[in-house]
């Protein structure tokens, strides 16, 4: 049979490709499908009793709730509402890098990394850890939260906001509360709340700074409350999970961690959050 | 013994006389007595030291350098007198900075350009009594050959550079002798304006120092300055021409002024009259047109504004940058930024000293930027302005005082004292800046701030001669005259874009000084034509 005539695609021919088109595509469904079970094989959702329909919308209603910019940051000024962080190079805050990943997933975000002449010699990783440039960043007014990080000799990361209003907030883990409430709002319920403030200072004081002996003891108390709830404060993923994360990532004891807390880790992996800052670490 | 007799004689002899012209004869008589006496003991003293005086040939006046002999003898530079050349007997050829003499001793302070060493002249088997007083009346800022054998000091000598060694001389010529009465001491201009007045110390005034500028140059603080400043213009070519710039020469008297008449000077030209030109505006555009691609210009800039104020001159020097570019403006800025931050890092770098020595004087936070340079809309500025509660509209031009505060608005916010604000509301810009598609009210153009103060103003320029007549029609320009400048237009012009520093202000805002007549070698002002 030929496969044209005067030029034109043989009907029976069209109807085939369709059904192997067809087939194609049934496939895919299939893999991505496959690939999502896996996941929640290994995320502690899977669990609970629940459904796994219900625990994806559990995970992605906390990343689109009802945050709104001028909410939580004051009427619209008609500019851009630049966050101003000062870092030091030879601490880089892994918890606010990702933190910012999960910002510009949400909001149009200009992100800027400059050196402050107060440092020298600052590694190629660091100044590219915001990702790369992003296509419009020569027109300032089309975004609507700028984040501008500053590498800088000071003693203590430290964020600027509003200037006239706010005095600096110093501390990784206040501006790590500052970023997350712009993504999601904190838990409704006091005792959650509260729960989720001292895993972050647990991560920063206890994990970040303290000794061998105080680490382990944190790691004990983690794998503790791991073997309870999902997450570190219940059911949702939190800033509680992100600050302590990226602390038992930098501390390096991540390979040593007991049973709960090493698949907590492979929960928080699979979520695909954490990469900036895993590739900082490299 | 004279005298009495003299007296005696009056007396006796001439008591008719009256008491004045008694008076008078007395006195007249004791002046001769004493005269005589006096010559007599310097002809003894004269004498003595003739026969005396074994190191004659050691010290004095040398006859004036007339180039009659080329000794071959190296003179050492007194910053390389350090604990290493200890022992040597050297050459060296310095002002006398102070001279004090003690007893049997001397010490000088010899000083060449910012550096300073101590020296020592003693009575002993190379120096005789005669050499030390003469060593003591040598006038301050004189020049002096010193032959002098260097010797380490136990303790750190705390008032000079040099502090490890001191010069003991064995032969001292002067070569220049300064007049014994300075217009200003070196000590009084270099005094922190706060130290004067608690010691009760004289300081010297602005206009006193620029009247005596010569002497003025000598401190150390202006000699740090100028070094500085000399540093910038290199550090400006250097890094450009890394770039791929070329480096045009521009002429200064040119036929209409470039932009409005109002402020320019006019000079006599043959039958006609000319202008001087208020920037190379004009011919680095033309050169744009001429394929030259990447351009830049070092050179004297005039302005016949009569302002009086801090920062303005009527000539400066101008550094000049103008630059094609492939799709967006942001090229150009980049491009300026970029040769701004290397500036500053060279400065940082490489001119530590020199910084130190002027902030001695007038002490200044360091200077402080990022890289990349921070770039902020004008949009963004009057919003930071309003949040500060300052009232003004979207479209204003920014007045000098909110300049200032916005300075500060940044620095609190970015710890910056280098900023650039980008798309400015087209009203206020001149009539070649290029419009902004998006928003017809701003442009593409942009200032650059050094301590909150404005020292570059630049633009896209338009390259399309129809636009361009437009705006100038607009502007209500009178097309006769800019006729040359539209037509360079015509034959094909590539988009470009550039701006103007002022070299002067540049050094005074990154060294935190309050005058920009301080970073002008010879300041020219509406007031000022000399020295």
């Amino acid at each position: 049979m030929p496969m044209y005539q005067n030029g034109e695609v043989d009907s029976a021919v069209k109807a085939l490709e369709a059904r192997q088109d067809e087939i194609m595509r049934k496939l895919y469904e299939l893999k991505a499908a496959v690939e999502g079970l896996a996941k929640t094989v290994t995320t502690p959702d899977a669990d609970l009793d629940l459904t796994v329909s219900s625990s994806l919308s559990s995970q992605s209603s906390c990343f689109k709730g009802t945050t709104d910019l001028d909410m939580q940051l004051g009427k619209d000024i008609g500019a851009l509402r630049d966050i101003v962080i000062n870092a030091n190079p030879t601490q880089p805050p892994l918890t606010l890098l990702v933190l910012h990943s999960l910002l510009c997933q949400r909001y149009r975000v200009l992100s800027t990394v400059h050196v402050h002449s107060s440092v020298s010699g600052v590694p190629p990783q660091l100044l590219s850890c915001l990702g790369p440039r992003h296509a419009d960043s020569y027109a300032r007014h089309m975004f609507q939260l700028g984040f501008t990080l500053i590498w800088k000799d000071v003693p203590k990361l430290q964020m600027k906001f509003s200037v006239q209003n706010m005095c600096p907030i110093e501390g990784e883990a206040s501006v790590a509360r500052f970023l997350f409430k712009l993504l999601a709002p904190y838990p409704s319920d006091p005792a959650v709340a509260t729960l989720v403030d001292s895993w972050v200072d647990t991560a920063f004081f206890q994990l970040a700074e303290g000794s061998a002996k105080e680490r382990a003891a944190v790691l004990r108390a983690l794998n503790s409350a791991l073997g309870r709830t999902p997450w570190l404060s219940g059911s949702e993923f939190t800033l509680a999970d992100v600050a302590c994360y990226c602390c038992v990532l930098r501390s390096g004891s991540a390979s040593a961690a007991p049973a709960n807390v090493q698949r907590w880790i492979k929960s928080c992996e699979n979520l695909g959050h954490f990469s900036p800052a895993k590739l900082l670490l490299q | 013994m004279t005298k009495e007799d003299v007296q005696g004689a009056t007396e006796e002899e001439q008591q008719a006389q009256s008491k004045k012209a008694l008076k008078k004869q007395q006195k007249e008589a004791e002046k001769a007595a004493k005269k005589a006496e006096k010559q007599a003991k310097q002809a003894a003293e004269q004498q003595s030291t003739e026969e005396d005086d074994f190191a004659k040939d050691r010290y004095g006046v040398s006859a004036m350098v007339q180039s009659q002999q080329k000794l071959d003898r190296t003179l050492v530079r007194v910053q390389d007198l350090t604990a290493e050349k200890a022992d040597q007997l050297i050459w060296l050829r310095a002002r006398v900075h102070t001279s004090r003499a003690k007893g049997k001793q001397c010490f000088l302070v010899l000083r060449q350009q910012q550096f300073n060493v101590q020296a020592l002249v003693a009575v002993g088997d190379r120096a005789s009594k005669q050499m030390v007083k003469f060593a003591a009346n040598i006038t301050k800022e004189s020049i002096v050959d010193v032959e002098a054998a260097v010797r380490k000091v136990e303790q750190k000598i705390e008032s000079c550079s040099q502090q490890d060694v001191e010069l003991h001389i064995e032969r001292i010529f002067v070569i220049s002798q300064a007049e014994a009465r300075l217009p200003l001491q070196l000590e009084d201009a270099v005094r922190p304006d706060g130290d004067g007045e608690e010691e009760g110390r004289a300081t010297v005034n602005q206009d006193t120092k620029l009247d005596n500028r010569v002497i003025d140059l000598r401190t150390t603080t202006s000699q740090a300055i100028f070094r500085l400043q000399s540093g910038v213009c290199q550090l400006f070519r250097d890094t450009l021409t890394q770039k791929g710039f070329v480096e045009i020469q521009t002429p200064k008297i040119i036929s209409a002024a470039s932009e409005g008449g109002a402020n320019v000077f006019t000079v006599s030209y043959f039958k006609t009259s000319a202008y001087l030109a208020q920037s190379p505006q004009l011919y680095k555009q033309m050169c744009i047109c001429a394929d030259f691609d990447k351009v830049f210009c070092v050179g004297p800039v005039f302005r016949a504004e009569d302002s009086n104020t801090h920062r303005h001159l009527t000539e400066f020097v101008g550094l000049d940058i103008e630059m094609a570019f492939n799709y967006h403006y942001h090229e150009v800025i980049d491009s300026i930024t970029d040769t701004m931050v290397q500036i500053f890092k060279g400065l940082r770098d490489n001119f530590q000293t020199e910084i130190q020595t002027v902030n001695k004087q007038f002490p200044s936070e360091p200077f402080k930027f990022l890289e990349p340079t921070l770039r902020l809309e004008y949009t963004e500025a009057v919003a930071m302005l309003h949040e500060a509660g300052v009232e003004m509209g979207d479209e204003d031009d920014l007045s000098t005082p909110n300049e200032k505060l916005l300075g500060r608005l940044v620095k609190e916010k970015y710890d910056t004292d280098f900023y650039v604000l980008d798309k400015y509301p087209l009203a206020v810009r001149p009539f070649y800046t290029m419009p902004d598609p998006n928003n017809p009210k701003y442009s593409n153009s942009y200032d650059m701030f050094m301590r909150g103060e404005e020292i570059l103003s630049g633009a896209q320029r338009i390259h399309d001669a129809q636009l361009l007549t437009d705006r100038a029609t607009h502007h209500q320009i009178d097309l006769e005259k800019i006729k040359a400048y539209i037509d360079s237009f015509r034959y094909g012009a590539p988009p470009h874009g550039g701006g103007g520093i002022g070299l002067e202000r540049v050094c005074m805002l990154y060294l935190g000084l309050h005058n920009v007549r301080q970073t002008s070698m010879f300041p020219r002002d509406p007031k000022r034509l000399t020295p």
